[in-house]
């Protein structure tokens, strides 16, 4: 390959997901290159390494000179969420307010689909055996009514060694709003030491509502020491083979963190890697100056929907994986099952469907020889011509046609009684109706109209439906970045350091709230500044946002806003009700707003990368090849132009049918779509003609 | 291979198409629904469903909804179809709510119906099935627990022209407006229901039209189509038989009596029969079911048994012939009250339906979900703004399923326990409530070898005077029965505690005033699936060091005996004491 980037200090961002591992180098001149390696289940680091290995092959540079050379080196990994979902994290003993030990286990009766009652809930974290009750009760209004119960504490700890519990978990009833028996049991949990591993559910999340923060908590605990040992492990490792820099984890938040600052805290992690689309979305905005986007973020088994609305991705507060419950600040994303490796059929009364099962990487669509023999999408996409038999994915895999045709026809052509190109056609459809309909929803549901956004198609199978997709929903334009199959690692190029703050209040709005609301805040940014200079930020890289989680009287759900820390009530309440209206199409102005919450997001700006400029050329620019490609519009094979990526410069620009081959990605688009390389090097499809 | 192809010509792609972007649809009415409702109990409970019915009243798509709302959508819009058939027209809005006149469940779930034309051709309807915060009658709230007929729940609603030609009717709205307590409640949800159908009402045309009305008529006819195959080839799988079985209540809202469903479910090769001939009379009090609310509870039913991934359309319930005696509590007569219904009878219901299948089906059946024992207590706090407290943190237990124990704690079956528990910590900012306990029972669950949710141990302080509405219902007699051999679970307890220290044992139904008082309630627990003594005994173990069974019920029910350290299975001791059993 070519290499572009040439200038040290490097910033390296590192994503590990489940197939490949993306590792992307810029220059101090924002030029990047990405570098795919396959990823190693087993053992994550290794992947890393790898991609390490490569990079320095191809800058041609000794591991030493690249890693001394690097000013920040950011991570997102998947080792916590894999903990959890393979149930590998520590023996968790919970202490709890006596009476109310079984809130973890109840969980509330929260299912996803009620229907589905044959589905056990997973494993809870702590057996009830390992749920220890603590006498004492603070009420309310933060007020002890019964002094806590060290006794018991002592009590538990001697359970907890005798079962070998390696990580401890406390949360009381009402700590949120008085932490004071926490803060006395941990004092007695350090002085006993069953273990080094303590979380404390007013440290790891102060909120209202024992069950989320119980099971938050818990899955801190759970995953904290296997977290923390791998990571640190790695971080000596890149440090012995000469790093110089800290490791920046990628928190759900979509910001970065230090580990040293995270490993108390390793919940924040959960959506690392994901979140880092974050930075690509907020970098492309300011870009190409459109601050509403929603992107379609396309793997091998599912596709990623997050949106932005001027300028801001949502954070929410709840995240859920693998069905455990969390509260921990997470950009808002939603999954469906649509990717390449999505399994289509024909079901037992004659009705075709595709998704959500994946063939995951084993053994995957058909065409990989891995012994599938259920048809994927991607096997669609090689019958359509719209991919090519032979080296797949940087020659890791070998598409083989006739068992992608075998496929189509064995599952779905033959029993539905049509033809194989119609099966092919059919599936892409579904899967594109599916991917349609998730966009429609994360706008519709947020109280957004999806056609005022700009859709961006990444992910390495996104650029092959984005064009079509676009379409479908109305969209002006369909951005799709040149490097979109390594987003998440390109976003973290653009991601500062994030830390969030939060504190429940809980009273009314009005002019007596307004110094508690003060001193609050004054609380929660002196936490966010300590936690910023612990990072090395000066005051003057830091920033602070300011939000109120309100709610009217009587409701029991928040609604956000951010404003002015001064704000007067009615300032509030004006903004309240603006959002509660674009929400809810309507507002109560007779009825008291509660103020619930208070956040304080802090902000350790780091240095931004240069946007690289790209000269305009207008020379026209020439296929590599033409074959035969089905469209869907015309619904049948079209002769179409195959361009090289690195063929196309800023101000080139190709009329569809056409496809584009990148290294990470392929782009395909219609008859009357037209691709355009802008200033920044990436692709827009704007649509000429009406489908 | 030939089983799988469909007896119709049509493009099995396109086919799926339409029934996504159905459902899609549906799903999205529900969006709009949620974010633009007034009343709390939408975007937290969600207590409306949304559906799509076809041009002869068939509901093609409800794909969302809880499901004691699913398989009963029909009635309303043929109602609607009977009455206004020919006048039909491109802007007229249909609200009906009674059981009897207009094809109602029960009457606080009030439907907004929305014709769509496409090409001056009647195409279907858009509908919203909405739970309302008052209707009138004898008690604010829409459920009296001492009414005795159904003027005394609330309005009746024939079907009504809500807005004709795209115009409001003013008079008819004021008359709504007049026979609720709540009017700037209904008024905000009425208006969500309508603009959720007007959505619905628009991408359903858009789809019609893109397809071609008499080719979109089609597919509609396909969508339903499948749905009747799906079923049908779930019911061949089942031998043909007739298989009888009961549920009871032991009271009548007045009175401790048996009052019993008996259905007679009888499989002819891909046909189901559903007899409830010689079910109990109707009663007093207002658990009475309207059929449509039973046709909801056979659905929930069949497909929680069957394949919670059936489609929920009606098409799925063709191949379903439903006997239901009129003056019965499965089909009470006009006037009867009903607004318990949709929780009790249809638990009753869904029992009765689930024990038959299970006689033709061992394997997939499920043991009872306990009935659940709480009610509602009603105050003034200390400001004086008045307080209803709901003990939903003391849900009973479920029964298990082959591969599941019973979830602990679980909300009603109507709702496959889709109503959730609220956190303590919440009600206790929310209201003069102070928790002691909510922690699992300990021999409350059906043993098994799969056992049924445990059930609950539950103390609250009502910290001011209050009056208590109680519907004991799975108090003192066993609600969640075991299956294949598998045990009941505990019946439910529950006493008051008064200031002065004396306690007395709580009342099953019927209202009472007190003074600051503690519930001392033990909910009841699921039933459990399968002979204990198979169950696998490290799950007993388990159990046993949970503190979820006994020393005795260890040893007595499922013969597993611990090693020395209490931590392991003494296997050898356990396989001898099994073999004794």
């Amino acid at each position: 390959m070519t290499i572009t980037i040439e200038a040290p200090p490097w910033r390296v961002g590192v994503d590990v997901g489940g197939t490949f591992t993306d590792l992307v180098v810029a220059d101090s001149e924002g030029r990047t290159e990405v570098f795919k390696v396959p990823s190693v289940p087993a053992d994550p680091g290794e992947g890393v390494i790898n991609a390490l290995t490569t990079a320095c092959e191809a800058l041609d540079q000794p591991m030493e000179k690249f890693l001394g050379d690097c000013q920040f080196f950011l991570h997102g990994s998947t080792v916590a969420t894999n903990t959890l979902l393979e149930g590998k994290g520590a023996t968790v003993g919970l202490l709890t307010t006596a009476g109310f030990r079984d809130s973890l286990e109840a969980r509330r009766g929260l299912r996803k689909d009620p229907w589905d009652h044959r589905t056990p809930y997973p494993p809870v974290l702590v057996p009830r055996y390992l749920r220890q009750p603590v006498g004492g009760r603070i009420d309310a209004r933060g007020n002890e009514v019964e002094p806590v119960n060290l006794d018991d504490v002592r009590a538990s700890c001697k359970v907890f060694r005798d079962e070998g519990v390696e990580s401890i978990a406390v949360c009381l009833l009402n700590s949120f709003i008085n932490t004071a028996h926490e803060d006395a049991v941990a004092d007695v949990l350090r002085e006993e030491g069953v273990c080094d591993w303590i979380s404390v559910s007013s440290d790891i999340v102060p909120i209202m509502g024992e069950y989320e923060r119980t099971s938050t908590t818990a899955v801190n605990a759970y995953v904290m020491p296997r977290v923390a040992s791998y990571l640190t492990a790695l971080q000596q490792k890149l440090i012995d083979m000469g790093l110089e820099t800290k490791l920046l984890m990628l928190q759900s938040n979509g910001g970065a963190a230090s580990l040293d600052q995270l490993i108390r805290q390793p919940v924040n992690l959960l959506l690392s890697g994901p979140s880092a689309g974050v930075g690509a979305m907020q970098h492309l905005a300011s870009g190409i100056g459109e601050n509403n986007l929603v992107s379609m973020e396309i793997g091998g088994t599912s596709c990623d929907v997050m949106l932005m609305h001027e300028g801001r991705v949502a954070i929410t507060d709840s995240l859920s994986v693998n069905d455990y419950d969390l509260v921990t600040p997470s950009v808002d994303i939603h999954t469906v099952g649509a990717g390449g490796g999505t399994i289509a059929g024909i079901d037992g009364a004659g009705l075709m469907y595709a998704g959500p099962e994946g063939a995951g990487a084993r053994p995957g669509p058909a065409a990989y020889g891995y012994g599938g023999t259920r048809p994927t999408v991607t096997d669609a996409h090689l019958v359509l011509g719209r991919m090519r038999p032979g080296p797949y994915a940087g020659g890791s895999v070998s598409l083989d046609m006739s068992l992608a045709e075998q496929a189509l026809d064995t599952e779905i052509a033959t029993p539905a009684g049509i033809s194989r190109t119609e099966a092919a056609a059919g599936l892409i459809r579904i899967v594109e109706q599916n991917l349609l309909h998730a966009v429609e929803r994360i706008s519709i549901q947020r109280g957004y109209n999806p056609g005022r956004f700009m859709l961006i198609a990444c992910g390495g199978a996104g650029p092959m439906h984005g064009a079509s997709v676009g379409r479908k929903l109305g969209a002006r334009a369909v951005y799709i970045p040149r490097q979109a199959g390594a987003f998440c690692a390109i976003g973290m190029q653009h991601a500062d350091v994030r830390r969030d703050f939060v504190h429940v209040v809980m009273r009314e709005l009005n002019d007596d709230a307004i110094p508690a609301i003060a001193e609050g805040y004054d609380r929660l940014r002196q936490q966010a500044l300590e936690a910023l200079k612990n990072e090395g930020f000066e005051e003057k890289d830091t920033e602070f946002g300011y939000e109120l989680d309100l709610h009217y009287e009587g409701q029991q759900w928040d609604v956000r806003v951010a404003l002015d820390p001064a704000a007067t009530p009615d300032e509030i309440r004006t903004a309240f009700e603006v959002e509660y209206d674009r929400q809810f199409g309507h507002t109560n102005p007779e009825s008291r707003i509660n103020v619930a919450k208070l956040r304080v997001v802090g902000i350790g700006k780091l240095p931004p990368l240069e946007d690289p400029k790209f000269d305009a050329v207008d020379e026209v620019v020439t296929p590599i090849e033409t074959r035969k490609v089905y469209a869907e519009s015309a619904r049948e094979f079209l002769e179409t132009s195959v361009y090289q990526g690195a063929d196309l410069s800023h101000g080139q620009s190709v009329l569809g049918p056409a496809i584009i081959e990148e290294a990470t990605t392929t782009i395909l688009v219609g008859p009357g779509d037209r691709v355009t390389v802008d200033a920044l090097n990436n692709y827009t499809v704007t649509f000429e003609t009406e489908e | 291979m030939d089983a799988k192809v469909p007896a119709t010509t049509l493009d099995p792609v396109i086919l799926a198409l339409t029934q996504n972007r159905l459902d899609h649809i549906s799903h999205q009415m529900g969006w709009v629904m949620v974010r633009t409702a007034r009343s709390p109990i939408f975007s937290q409970a969600h207590d409306f469903s949304c559906f799509i019915a076809g041009p002869t009243g068939e509901v093609v798509s409800q794909a969302d909804g809880i499901p004691i709302h699913t398989g009963s959508g029909g009635f309303g819009v043929r109602a609607i179809l009977r009455d206004f058939g020919d006048e039909l027209a491109d802007g007229d809005v249909y609200l009906l709510n009674d059981p009897w006149e207009a094809g109602g469940n029960h009457l606080p779930d009030w439907v907004i119906a929305r014709p769509i034309f496409v090409d001056g051709q009647m195409v279907g309807l858009t509908c919203n099935r909405a739970h309302q915060s008052d209707i009138g009658g004898g008690a604010a709230g829409a459920y009296n627990p001492v009414a005795t007929d159904a003027w005394s729940e609330g309005v009746r609603l024939p079907v009504l022209k809500l807005v004709e030609a795209g115009k409001t009717r003013e008079d008819v709205w004021k008359l709504l407006m007049l026979n609720t307590r709540t009017p700037h409640l209904q008024d905000g949800d009425l208006r969500a229901m309508l603009g959720s159908t007007r959505i619905g009402m628009e991408r359903v045309a858009a789809l019609v039209d893109e397809l071609g009305v008499n080719n979109a008529m089609d597919y509609f006819t396909g969508v339903l189509d499948h749905a009747d195959r799906s079923v049908r080839a779930e019911i061949a799988k089942l031998p043909d038989g007739v298989y009888e079985a009961e549920d009871r209540s032991d009271n009548d809202c007045f009175e401790i009596r048996d009052v019993t469903v008996r259905v007679k479910l009888t499989i002819n090769g891909e046909n189901m029969k559903v007899d409830f001939t010689g079910t109990d009379e109707q009663i007093l009090g207002f658990k009475n079911s309207s059929l449509g609310n039973t046709y909801s509870a056979i659905f929930t039913a069949l497909a929680s048994f069957l394949d919670p991934h059936l489609p929920h359309n009606e098409g799925a319930f063709r191949c379903v012939d439903v006997i239901a005696p009129e003056g019965t509590i499965i089909n009470a007569n006009e006037g009867a009250p009903t607004t318990m219904c949709t929780v009790f009878f249809a638990h009753e219901i869904i029992h009765a339906v689930w024990k038959a299948l299970a006689q033709a089906d061992p394997d997939r059946g499920c043991a009872g979900w306990a009935k659940n024992v709480f009610g509602i207590s009603v105050g003034k706090e200390e400001s004086g703004h008045p307080y209803v407290f709901y003990h939903g943190a003391a849900a009973a237990g479920s029964g298990a399923v082959d591969g599941r124990d019973g979830f602990n704690q679980i909300g009603h079956v109507c709702t496959l326990g889709g109503l959730t528990m609220p956190n303590v910590e919440v009600y206790e900012q929310l209201y003069p409530v102070m928790f002691h306990r909510q922690e699992f029972r300990m021999d409350a669950a059906g043993s098994g070898k799969y056992r049924g949710g445990s059930g609950c141990d539950y103390e609250v302080d009502i910290m001011t005077p209050a009056t208590h509405s109680f519907r004991g219902e799975g108090l003192n007699y066993e609600t969640g029965y075991g299956i294949n051999g598998g045990g009941n679970g505990a019946p439910g307890k529950m006493h008051l505690r008064h200031g002065d220290g004396e306690t007395e044992e709580a009342p099953k139904f019927g209202l009472r005033r007190t003074d600051t008082v503690r519930f001392v309630t033990q909910s009841p627990g699921g039933g459990g699936y399968g002979q204990p003594l198979e169950r696998d005994p490290a799950l007993v173990l388990r159990d046993w060091r949970d503190g979820i069974i006994s020393d005795a019920t260890m040893r007595d029910v499922y013969g597993v005996v611990a090693a020395a350290d209490g931590k392991s299975v003494d296997s050898g001791a356990t396989e001898a004491l099994r073999a004794s059993m």
